[in-house]
């Protein structure tokens, strides 16, 4: 669904191949300036690129602008707001490809918990909060291929869950979900791992076979102690 | 009716009111009735010459001038994301201004459209040197630093003829004049000159809103979700400097409507450009009549890009002080 061939960018990422599929939960890990941004970035058409990159079987450079916001969905890592933009336009911004959808717009601002704060000003809103707008924003696209560059980023324990789960909850509805991380105990609650190391992709597979403690001193640069620790998990069947 | 109906038809109203007090007050002074009768062709001949001699035109050009220079602004605030850009960041004014003075010192061979013309070279000139300046990609940083460092060195060039002519009297007059911007004795020669220019890139900006709202929160963004962020960052910069070259042409250099006019907006009807940028054409040419009236009756200091900075700045003042943005 989602493929690079050969991907480069020059001095910032080098030769990355690989193929996301429909229905997969994949996260990128490296430590900073590993290249996961650039990686999403390219992948989402928003800077230049050498090397091939695919949606849904179609070059990316012969889709248009319009259709692209149709197949793709990218949150960035920034949330940045300098004009004072209700809480509801901003999501409803997530339809200008496809034209507005209020039910749609509803239920994307209902799994982020932003709906009473629909009419809010975005510029008046706590980092978290502002943070949960713009993931509303992507899922109000309903676009089947979801980019997402450190989601959890500002976002307390119980939200940082409820962003994992509704990633999850996407791929199990047949999307294709790539998001980036830099905290590796979140690395579990992925498919598939991409890990980057200085701009080379060094290892990709289930958490499980790749993240070893060899991998993790060779990428992050620290020991590793495998050990049972606090977790805490949304309660059961419940991620709202 | 919902707010942002309200606010249309506040400044709808405010712009009618604004037309009307343009057409009537003056020297001689023009009643609802005479103006009337003037436009159904039965007033007599004295009316009729103020009418559409006079009135009509001065009011059709401050019309456009706002009209021109509030879309601008409001245009270069979204284009930079900053609600403190105005429409002569990029060096359009000033260029425009360096032409206009260039042209009242050395003159000219095309008798009333001289000034107007070198008025509109001038900024094209400085929007196209500011392009070439910034290249790498026209990102909007390079193209702020490069109309900063154009502005100045405009600025410098027209300060020096400025005091190069201080001896000629009349001369440095004209220019001080031009520079503060006016819109008396306009012809009907000067309503073609801008109007047709400002009408067609009004129109060709109000579908631009909703990209300009994704572009107000960021070019990645925006382009993710379908927008071509590089053809819409180059057709506002073309539309804004068509209507600030044709608003300074025919009104010299009139500071603050394009700063002021989408910051007011803003504050009473929210950040939405599909009704900001309608709003501050509205919002513009009622700023402008209504500044024009009292260089009616001050004398010949007041000149119009005075009173909209003495009447804009304190009102975006109370304004801040109400609803802090």
């Amino acid at each position: 669904m989602l493929k690079a061939a050969a991907l480069s960018v020059d001095g910032r990422l080098y030769n990355i191949s690989l193929e996301v599929h429909a229905g997969e939960c994949a996260a990128i890990l490296g430590p900073n300036g590993a290249g996961k941004s650039t990686l999403l970035n390219a992948l989402a058409g928003l800077l230049s690129a050498s090397g091939g990159i695919y949606w849904m079987g179609e070059e990316l450079e012969r889709i248009p602008y319009i259709k692209r916001g149709r197949m793709l969905a990218w949150l960035g890592q920034e949330s940045a707001a300098e004009f004072a933009f209700p809480v509801r336009d901003v999501v409803a911004q997530g339809r200008f490809a496809h034209g507005d959808d209020n039910q749609r717009i509803d239920e994307a601002m209902a799994a982020v918990n932003i709906s009473r704060i629909a009419n809010r000003a975005v510029t008046e809103l706590s980092g978290g909060e502002r943070r949960r707008v713009f993931i509303a924003r992507a899922l109000a696209t309903g676009a089947p291929i979801q980019l997402w560059d450190e989601p959890a980023s500002c976002l307390d324990v119980r939200h940082t869950l409820e962003v994992y789960a509704l990633a999850r909850g996407l791929a199990s509805g047949g999307a294709c979900v790539l998001v980036s991380l830099h905290d590796i105990r979140a690395a579990y609650r992925f498919d598939r791992l991409i890990v980057l190391d200085r701009g080379k992709l060094v290892a990709d597979g289930p958490p499980h076979d790749i993240l070893t403690a060899h991998l993790i001193r060779q990428v992050f640069c620290v020991e590793t102690r495998f050990l049972t620790s606090l977790v805490p998990e949304l309660p059961d069947g419940e991620y709202i | 009716m919902s707010k942002s109906h309200l606010i249309f038809a506040g400044f709808a109203l405010l712009l009618f009111f604004a037309i009307v007090a343009s057409m009537a007050l003056g020297e001689a002074m023009l009643s609802p009735v005479e103006i009337w009768a003037a436009i159904c062709g039965a007033a007599d001949e004295s009316s009729r010459i103020i009418f559409f001699d006079i009135r009509l035109p001065r009011t059709i050009v401050g019309l456009f001038v706002g009209v021109g220079l509030g879309a601008s602004g409001a245009v270069m605030q979204a284009y930079f994301r900053n609600p403190l850009a105005a429409p002569g960041l990029l060096g359009v004014s000033s260029g425009g201004a360096l032409g206009a003075v260039l042209a009242l010192t050395f003159g000219g061979w095309f008798g009333i459209y001289t000034v107007p013309l070198a008025s509109v070279s001038g900024a094209f000139l400085a929007i196209g040197a500011v392009i070439l300046l910034a290249r790498k990609g026209a990102s909007p940083e390079h193209l702020l630093l490069a109309g900063v460092a154009l502005n100045a060195l405009f600025g410098a060039v027209t300060s020096f003829i400025l005091s190069a002519s201080a001896a000629q009297t009349h001369l440095n007059a004209q220019i001080l004049f031009w520079l503060m911007g006016g819109i008396e004795n306009r012809t009907w020669e000067h309503v073609w000159m801008a109007a047709p220019g400002i009408l067609l890139a009004s129109i060709l900006l109000l579908p631009l809103g909703r990209p300009m709202n994704l572009l107000a929160l960021g070019d990645s963004g925006a382009q993710s979700l379908g927008v071509d962020v590089r053809r819409l960052r180059w057709q506002l910069i073309v539309l804004s400097t068509v209507l600030t070259a044709l608003a300074t042409a025919v009104g010299g250099v009139i500071g603050f409507v394009g700063l002021v006019v989408p910051h007011i907006i803003r504050l009473l009807d929210g950040p939405n450009h599909r009704r900001l940028v309608p709003l501050s054409m509205l919002g513009g040419a009622s700023l402008v009549l209504l500044c024009d009236l009292p260089t009616r009756f001050l004398g010949a200091g007041t000149r119009l890009g005075v009173i909209t900075s003495l009447v804009g700045g304190p009102f975006l003042l109370w304004l801040l002080r109400k609803r802090p943005c």
